[in-house]
Order: C-alpha cells, then sequence, then structure tokens
C-alpha cells in the first residue's frame, strides 16, 4: 500500500468517526433520538457513572480543604475531619459510597454496552475512550486508597505494587530486577513512605481527575455525534428524543439515586465494614495487621492472585486489557446473541467471585 | 388605644366579616366572585396572579399552623435545619407574592381596558395587601426567626381572643412593625365582605385540585381550534403541566439548596472545639509528629553510623521477636537462637513486603499473615508451598562486650569470626554482651 | 533504656497484689470468636499491642505521676471506683469501674459473660451499647463504628429529619419532572398538528 493511499485512510477513518458535519448543537442535541426497547435502561448507565464522577469531584475537593498529605499528619487529618467538622463524616462518606457506585456503574456500563454491541461501527473510538476511562478509574480506586494512611490502606498499596515486582521472576538475567525499579519509581523509594504518599496525592487529585475530563470529554462528544447504538437486532421503531425527554429521565433517574446514595451515606459509615485495627494509623515498625485486603471492586483480580500461579494471572491481565481495548476489531461480526451471553458469563464470574471469593479462597487454600 | 387596636378592633373586624359575608351571601350569591378581568387582559394577569395566590397560599398555611398548633411547631423549629426550610420557604412565597402583587396594582394602574371595571375599593384592597406583604417581610426581616417566636407571642394572644379572654401582654412588647401587621390584618378582615376579596369564600381547597378551567366564553371557538391542533389536549391542560413542573422543580431546588447550604456552611466555617477536645487533637498530631520523627531519627543513624545497636543479648528471646530496623530502615527480628547466640532475620516478606509477625511457632517458624507464608527463624526459608518463594534474608551481627571490644561477628551468611579469639567469649558472661548491626554486612544483602 | 527497665522491674516489684501486666487474650480470643471481626488490644488498652513496651500508653513510658494513677486502677477490686488508668483507654477505664478488678479478673474464665454484667452503657454515644459492640467486635469509642446495620437503624432515627426533607425535595423533583415530560409530551404533539394519537407519554 503507498504511503499516499494509507493516509487518505487514516484521514477516512477519522471523519467517519468524528465527522465534523455533525459537530453543531443542532445535531448533536436536538435531533438526537434515543432507542425505545428492553434494554433501554441501559442507556442510562453512562450517565448514571458521569452523576457519580461529579459527585466524587466535588466532595473530593471539599475533603482538599482538611486533608494534609504527608506520613505524619495524614490520618491525624483525616480523624478530625470525620470526627469534629460538621458534616465531614457525611462527605468523607458520599466520597466513599458514590466511587463504589461510580465503579459498579462503570462495569455494568461496560457490560450493557457490549452485550448490546455498541461498539460496532462508527463508535470504536468510543468503546476505547471508555475502556481508559475504565483503566483510570481503577487507577483513582488505587491511588486514592492510600490516602487515609491508615494500616489497611498502606499495607494493601505494599502488596499491590509488590505484585509488579514478582513480574521479575519471569524476566531473564539483567531484566529481572527491572520491575524492582519501575515499582520503586513508582513509589519513589525502596518502601511506601512519604513519597508514595506525595505521588499518589498528586495522582488522584490532579493527573488522573485532569487526564479523565480530557477523555470524558471526547467520550460524550463521541457519543453525541453518533447518537444511541440501536442496541438490539431489530429495533422497535419507536424513539424518544433525547432532548429534553431522555435528558429529564436522565435527572429523574438522578435524583432518587441520589437520594438512596444520600441515605445510605447518612446511615452507614463506610469503615463501619472494616475491623477497626486495620482503621489505626499505619505503625512501620509494627507488625501487619490481619485481613489485608483490597477494595472490593479488586476482587475479580485479587482471588485469582491468591488461588492460582502468577504468571497465569498477569497474562490473564494483559490478554484482558488488550482485549478490552481490541474488543470493537475481534467482535465485530459477532451477534448481539453470542455477545449477550459472554456478557451474562462475565457478570455472573464478578458476582460470584465479588460476593464468595472469600469462602473460595478459604476453601482452597485451607482454612486460612 | 393599644385596647381598641388588639381587642376592640378584632372583634368589630371579625364581626363585620361574618355578619357582612352573611348578609352577602343571602343577598347577592352571585357576586361573591373575584370579577375575574381574564378577558380584558391576559398576559400581566397570567403573570401576577399566578404568584401571588401561590406566595399568599403558603403564607397563610404558615400563619395558620403556627396559630393552630403552637406547641408542635415550637418543637420542630427547634431543628435547626427545619427553621433554616421554614424561613426560606418563607421568603421565598413572600417574594412571590409581593412580586405578583406588585404586577397586578401595575396592571391595574395601567391598562386601559382595566379601568373602566375598576373601582375605588379595588385600589384600597391590592394597596391595603401589598403594604401588608411589604410590612410582613420587614417583620420576618428585623425580627428574624418569626416562625420560632410567633409561637410564644401572636399565638397565644390569637388564642386568647378566641376563647373571649383577651390579653394584651403578648403583644404589648413587640415591635411596632409586628403591631402593624397585626393591626392592618384585622381591618383587611373586615374589608373582606365589600370588596372582591369575599371570593376567598367560593374557592376554598377544591381550587388547588379542581380540573382546569378559564374563562373561555369570549374565545371558545379559539380553544376549540387550539385543542384541536394540539392532538385533542388543551392547551391549559399542557400550561397546567408546565406550571406543575417548574413548581415541582422550584420546591425541590429550594428543599436542596436550603439542606446543602446549611451542609455546607457547616462544613467550611468548621467546628469550635472544647478544651478537652482540642487537647486530645492536639496530643494525638504531637505523638504522629513524634512517631515520625523517631523514624527518621533512625534513618539518620542508619546512614551515620557504621554500627547500630538491637539489643543485649540477655533480652533476646528464643520464642518472642523482638522488632528492630536494618539499615535499608526495612523492619526485622531479633532471636535467641539454641546455641544461646543470637538470630537476626529480615521481617519484611518476600512475598508482598508485609511485616512478619514476631511469634515463633513450634516448628521454629514465623508467620507472615497476608498471603500466610511460615518462614523458618534459622534459615529464613519459606514452607514449601506458601506464597512466598524467597527466603527471608539473614543479617549479620556483631557482639560487643561492655567495653565496646567486638569479640565475634557473623555475616549474612552465617560465617563466623572471633577477632579476640573464641576463648574471649565466657559462656556465662553471654547475656551480657550486646548485639549490633554492622553496616558492612547490610551492602550486599 | 535502662532506666525504663528498672522501672518496669521496680513496678512489678511493688505491685506484687496486681499480678503480671499483660493484656487479656482471653476476651480478645473470645471476642474475635463471636464475631468473626479482628480486634487487638486498642479494644480496652491505651496501645494496640497492650501494656507492655516502652511506646506512648505503655508501661515503659509512664511517668512517676501515671506510675500512681496505674496503682490507683490495680487497687480497684470493687466496683464503683473512678479510674483513670494511663495504660486503659476510656472503655478500660470503664470496665473496672464498672465491674470491679476482682470480677474482671475471674471474668477471664468466661469472657463473653462480661456483656450481660456491663448493662447498657454507650460511651460513644453511637446507639449501640457496649455490650452489644463487645459481640459485634466493633469499637465501643468509636462513633463511626459498629455492625453496619444497627448502624443503619440508630442513624435512620436519628437523622430521620434529613431523610424526610430529602424524600421530600426528591418527591417533588420526580413530580415537577414527570409533568415537564407531559408538558413536552403534548407541545410535541401539538407542534405535529395533531396527527398522532393522543396517548400521553
Amino acid at each position: 500500500m503507498k504511503p499516499a493511499t494509507r493516509t487518505r485512510r487514516f484521514v477516512a477513518f477519522l471523519a467517519e468517526r468524528l465527522p465534523a458535519e455533525k459537530m453543531s448543537l443542532q445535531a448533536m442535541v436536538q435531533k438526537k433520538e434515543v432507542p425505545v426497547h428492553r434494554w433501554s435502561w441501559a442507556y442510562y448507565l453512562g450517565g448514571l457513572a458521569l452523576f457519580f464522577f461529579v459527585i466524587q469531584i466535588v466532595t473530593g475537593l471539599m475533603m482538599l480543604f482538611y486533608y494534609e498529605p504527608s506520613v505524619a499528619t495524614a490520618h491525624a487529618s483525616v480523624e478530625h475531619l470525620t470526627n469534629n467538622v460538621p458534616g465531614g463524616a457525611l462527605i468523607r462518606n458520599l466520597h466513599a459510597w458514590s466511587s463504589s457506585a461510580m465503579i459498579l456503574s462503570v462495569m455494568l456500563h461496560l457490560l450493557t454496552t457490549f452485550a448490546m454491541k455498541a461498539f460496532g461501527r462508527p463508535r470504536e473510538l468510543t468503546w476505547v475512550s471508555g475502556v481508559l476511562l475504565l483503566f483510570l478509574v481503577f487507577g483513582f480506586g488505587f491511588t486514592g486508597y492510600l490516602l487515609p494512611w491508615h494500616q489497611i490502606a498502606v499495607n494493601a498499596t505494599k502488596v499491590g505494587l509488590g505484585s509488579i515486582e514478582q513480574f521479575g521472576e519471569y524476566l531473564p538475567g539483567d531484566l529481572a530486577d527491572l520491575p524492582r525499579q519501575i515499582r520503586e519509581t513508582i513509589q519513589g523509594g525502596a518502601t511506601v513512605g512519604q513519597a508514595t504518599l506525595s505521588r499518589f496525592y498528586a495522582i488522584h487529585v490532579v493527573v488522573l481527575p485532569l487526564i479523565s475530563l480530557g477523555l470524558l470529554g471526547f467520550h460524550l462528544l463521541s457519543v453525541q455525534l453518533h447518537g444511541m447504538s440501536p442496541g438490539v437486532d431489530r429495533p422497535t421503531g419507536r424513539t424518544e428524543k433525547f432532548f429534553p425527554l431522555f435528558i429529564l429521565k436522565d435527572l429523574k433517574v438522578w435524583g432518587v439515586v441520589f437520594l438512596m446514595l444520600a441515605v445510605v451515606a447518612i446511615c452507614i459509615p463506610f469503615d463501619a465494614f472494616l475491623d477497626y485495627p486495620l482503621g489505626a494509623p499505619y505503625n512501620p515498625l509494627g507488625s501487619t495487621p490481619d485481613g489485608i485486603k483490597p477494595e472490593w471492586y479488586f476482587f475479580w483480580m485479587y482471588y485469582p492472585l491468591e488461588l492460582l500461579p502468577f504468571w497465569l494471572v498477569a497474562g490473564g491481565m494483559g490478554v484482558l486489557q488488550v482485549g478490552l481495548l481490541l474488543v470493537p476489531r475481534i467482535f465485530r461480526g459477532t451477534s448481539r446473541k453470542v455477545l449477550r451471553t459472554l456478557a451474562a458469563a462475565a457478570a455472573v464470574y464478578l458476582i460470584v467471585i465479588t460476593l464468595f471469593g472469600q469462602a473460595i479462597y478459604e476453601m482452597f487454600s485451607g482454612g486460612h | 388605644m393599644d385596647a381598641f387596636l388588639y381587642v376592640g378592633l378584632p372583634y368589630l373586624s371579625l364581626t363585620i366579616l361574618v355578619v357582612g359575608t352573611i348578609v352577602r351571601f343571602r343577598q347577592a350569591p352571585f357576586s361573591v366572585s373575584s370579577l375575574s378581568s381574564q378577558v380584558l387582559e391576559r398576559k400581566k394577569l397570567a403573570l401576577g396572579t399566578v404568584p401571588w395566590h401561590l406566595g399568599i397560599l403558603v403564607l397563610l398555611a404558615g400563619h395558620l399552623v403556627a396559630f393552630l398548633v403552637p406547641d408542635i411547631w415550637r418543637s420542630l423549629t427547634a431543628n435547626h435545619a427545619f427553621l433554616l426550610t421554614v424561613e426560606v420557604i418563607g421568603f421565598a412565597a413572600a417574594a412571590m407574592a409581593a412580586f405578583g402583587l406588585g404586577t397586578l396594582v401595575y396592571r391595574r394602574l395601567v391598562t386601559a381596558r382595566l379601568q373602566a371595571v375598576t373601582n375605588r375599593m379595588d385600589l384600597v384592597v391590592l394597596g391595603l395587601l401589598l403594604v401588608q406583604v411589604l410590612v410582613g417581610i420587614s417583620v420576618a426581616l428585623s425580627a428574624r426567626w418569626g416562625a420560632q417566636w410567633s409561637a410564644g407571642t401572636t399565638s397565644p394572644y390569637l388564642w386568647s381572643l378566641l376563647t373571649f379572654q383577651p390579653d394584651l401582654t403578648y403583644v404589648a412588647d413587640l415591635p411596632p412593625s409586628v403591631r402593624l401587621h397585626l393591626g392592618l390584618a384585622w381591618l383587611t378582615f373586615a374589608l373582606i365582605p365589600f370588596t372582591r376579596l369575599i371570593h376567598g369564600f367560593s374557592i376554598p381547597l377544591g381550587y388547588l385540585v379542581r380540573a382546569p378551567q378559564q374563562v373561555i366564553w369570549a374565545t371558545r371557538r379559539r380553544l376549540a381550534r387550539d385543542t384541536a391542533r394540539a392532538g385533542g389536549v388543551s392547551p391549559e391542560t399542557s400550561r397546567r403541566h408546565f406550571v406543575k413542573g417548574l413548581g415541582g422543580l422550584f420546591a425541590a431546588g429550594v428543599l436542596m439548596s436550603v439542606g446543602v447550604l446549611d451542609k455546607l456552611v457547616g462544613y467550611f466555617k468548621g467546628q469550635r472545639l472544647e478544651r478537652s477536645e482540642q487537647v486530645d487533637l492536639l496530643e494525638k498530631k504531637l505523638e504522629r509528629l513524634r512517631a515520625t520523627s523517631e523514624e527518621q531519627a533512625l534513618e539518620l543513624e542508619r546512614l551515620e553510623k557504621d554500627a547500630i545497636l538491637v539489643a543485649q543479648l540477655g533480652q533476646l528471646d528464643p520464642r518472642q521477636g523482638r522488632y528492630f530496623i536494618d539499615y535499608q530502615m526495612r523492619p526485622a527480628l531479633a532471636f535467641k537462637g539454641a546455641d544461646q547466640l543470637p538470630i537476626l532475620i529480615s521481617a519484611k516478606c518476600t512475598h508482598l513486603g508485609c511485616t512478619v509477625a514476631s511469634d515463633v511457632n513450634d516448628k521454629g517458624q514465623i508467620l507472615c499473615p497476608c498471603h500466610i507464608s511460615y518462614f523458618d527463624i534459622k534459615t529464613g526459608a519459606p514452607n514449601p508451598g506458601a506464597p512466598a518463594k524467597a527466603p527471608l534474608p539473614r543479617i549479620g551481627w556483631l557482639l560487643k562486650d561492655t567495653k565496646g571490644t567486638v569479640v565475634m561477628t557473623q555475616d549474612g551468611a552465617g560465617n563466623r569470626t572471633w577477632p579476640e579469639g573464641e576463648d574471649a567469649i565466657a559462656p556465662d558472661a553471654l547475656d551480657g554482651l550486646q548485639v549490633w548491626i554492622a553496616k558492612r554486612f547490610e551492602e550486599g544483602a | 533504656m535502662r532506666a525504663r527497665l528498672a522501672t518496669i522491674s521496680l513496678t512489678l516489684a511493688l505491685l506484687p497484689l496486681a499480678g503480671p501486666a499483660h493484656a487479656h487474650p482471653e476476651f480478645e480470643k473470645a471476642i474475635e470468636a463471636r464475631s468473626g471481626r479482628t480486634i487487638d488490644c486498642a479494644f480496652c488498652h491505651a496501645h494496640p499491642d497492650g501494656p507492655e513496651g516502652v511506646h506512648a500508653g505503655q508501661i515503659g513510658a509512664l511517668s512517676p505521676a501515671d506510675m500512681q494513677a496505674l496503682n490507683r486502677a490495680r487497687t480497684a477490686f470493687e466496683p464503683g471506683t473512678e479510674v483513670d488508668s494511663p495504660i486503659l483507654n476510656d472503655f478500660g477505664d470503664h470496665l473496672v469501674t464498672a465491674l470491679g478488678k476482682k470480677r474482671l479478673v475471674a471474668l477471664r474464665q468466661a469472657p463473653l459473660k462480661m456483656v450481660d454484667e456491663l448493662g447498657d452503657s454507650d460511651l460513644d454515644g453511637d446507639g449501640i451499647s457496649d455490650a452489644q459492640e463487645m459481640l459485634d467486635g466493633t469499637h465501643p469509642l468509636m462513633r463511626h463504628h459498629g455492625a453496619p446495620w444497627s448502624l443503619f437503624v440508630v442513624n435512620l432515627q436519628r437523622s430521620w429529619f434529613e431523610i424526610v426533607m430529602l424524600i421530600i425535595a426528591t418527591f417533588f423533583g420526580v413530580y415537577g419532572i414527570s409533568h415537564l415530560l407531559r408538558w413536552f409530551g403534548h407541545e410535541a404533539r401539538g407542534a405535529l398538528g395533531g396527527e398522532e394519537d393522543p396517548k400521553d407519554g
């Protein structure tokens, strides 16, 4: 293929994905129609994730007013916020519950989008940006978990970063030391300490939000450009206007969801699920308390890591990540029926491992 | 004067109200109406009458509740958030009423077609109501939290009138604006039977839920046309949905903003801590700072010194490890071995870096709680099948006598030397020796 | 270091009555077995690793004045003595005051029987009694720590006003949006000139 042809093809590809002629308020908002069918509820999930993201930004900004990112004061400042600042416990709780809710809705969004084959041409880039956003969301969870600087936070971070080092076993010769160097670069020192806290803080509060705002902008733009995907094989032919009907319905869902979120955040402190020694300030000179575990949304890869050989799980993760990015290409010709089955299987796996992971782990590892 | 204004006038005006209303209903029942002028002018009427009626109904309801159930009301308004909500709703309603009424007055004054049907009494009533609303707002602004204090002042006064035991003490000390508001209220009551205010009796609560209706005799044909054009739905139904929609969103917005503002203000204002709380907080912070500075002192010590004291050999125990920090600032454990000599071993799990526990089990092993690896303290080797594959590194040590002379060393690989000769160590003096770690043993570790 | 060790041995020598100064692992084990949660010495003690040691809240770090307070606490054999032990937290002090040292030591044989003798005190004011928090393995001095469901029920009652207001606000919002949706439906049909069937949308 001649370079000129290649360039032309590339431009044509981009032009189809980002049609400039549709970049008007009229085309993107007024003319957009949302299909009505049995799966229409799935069209709300992305908006829901966006709503939780907004809550995260607002509550996160508010906590910045009280949080002190140093190993000496981080835990005390969080404790002060929770115990002494009026409404502080509520804000922190909202942040914690809403982060879980955001990850839940993002996961559901991914599964339903997959099942409805909403990644098909010309929506490939929408899917890819969505998958990148998914990675970012997990990055948010991992970096934010460290900030309270309590026992479980620091130790879970150690475990998480430690798994990078395990790659060393499978690398030959001088390369074997590379993972350790990468890990120490990430944590900024030989152990998880002040440098790590500063880095994770910067990443959680500035870097990730900036990147995700950019990606989110692109994601939403392309959703509006191409409209909602039909989602089913035989469209019912019925649609409703995106603006104002669907937006208003979105708002209604957000209102009800906010009510539920607020009630839960007012009534159940997120930390109540933790054994209290895990919430004690991190003590670098003491022993690690029992029960170090990541947040529930990492269970799907944590328990396999505990039970299966490392290379298998690490390889699986790699394949999964690349696979997710390449979904639009791999499943180009797959029917929605098959996709739906695959999504259902993934959902079953996620539910089982998240709810019963500990029991399964104890079963296979003999009592521990 | 007070006696007339707040005892005589009330009874007088209430009598006029009752008698006048009965007379009017009997003599001219069809005049009980607001004499709608929708026919003559529509736009400003809608702009004025809707906010006015919404606002005044909310306000009247508020006044009525405080009057009817003062005790319940007082306990409710003791809740700060509730009080705030009620006051905000009150102010919003008052603003709506004032705006609506202002529009209606303006309309009466400037619309030529209306001049014909406007009599002097209409203007008096409109003016009186407008003044009354404005005075009410000024009361609410100058004497804050009227929702709260009214339960203890005006409510008992009204009850005293109602039970024919008028008691002026409740109102005697109130600010002039409140007394003016009360006086105007009695005057307004007296005017009801003679003006269009009488329509308040003809459309009680049913108005709120009745089917939409409007004065249509002049526009029936046009309405039919509009309805047909709208697919069988009258424009009025549509508009009603619109008004209800906006009203709902407005109410939700008011409630949400009151709640959110209440929380926001508290959050950013922070709390004035009591002394004991402040003491606790500072003590805690100081304790953490101290721990951090201790840690950094350890780090400095490791950078500066070639050897660091771990413990006296006599303090070490075969079953219970003693934590110390090695040259790489990682936790490590010291035990006493079976040969009475120290065993120093890293406590940083080789699996994922958790800190290994210090209790030795019956097999001479210590446990990493994170992923359940057992390590032999003598060799550092993990149990077969443990998540950890590499052994815990052993740490070299020096033994010094009380004079500071090194009498024995062991490096990380277990090679021992006796700089003073093997005989320099008396077995019974072993417990008095000091265990040190040395920089030179850690370089390669 | 040496001075501290000397203090410890001196204390032990002076207090033959008080017995060995270790924490009570019987209670810890019983609570963990009952609740399925992990706890540590900080349930009753000032330091999570218990009273032995040289850190703040441990015997090795006590000042002479603290030592006197400790002695007073250790001789509180009968219930009803107000104590402020430097190695115990408020819950530990409360236990000594409520039960007396003698009874506490006796209870080591049947640790969970303590729950029946504790009454309905609630030191952290989270609405779950200290006795129940013992059974749940949640900390009796942390306001935000408790069995999630119990906290939910308690806080639902405590914050009823906010929650009712939230529900009302949400109701208004949903009501408003529903009517706006119907309004838009009418307007849309109006724009179409009544060609569609007049079904509410």
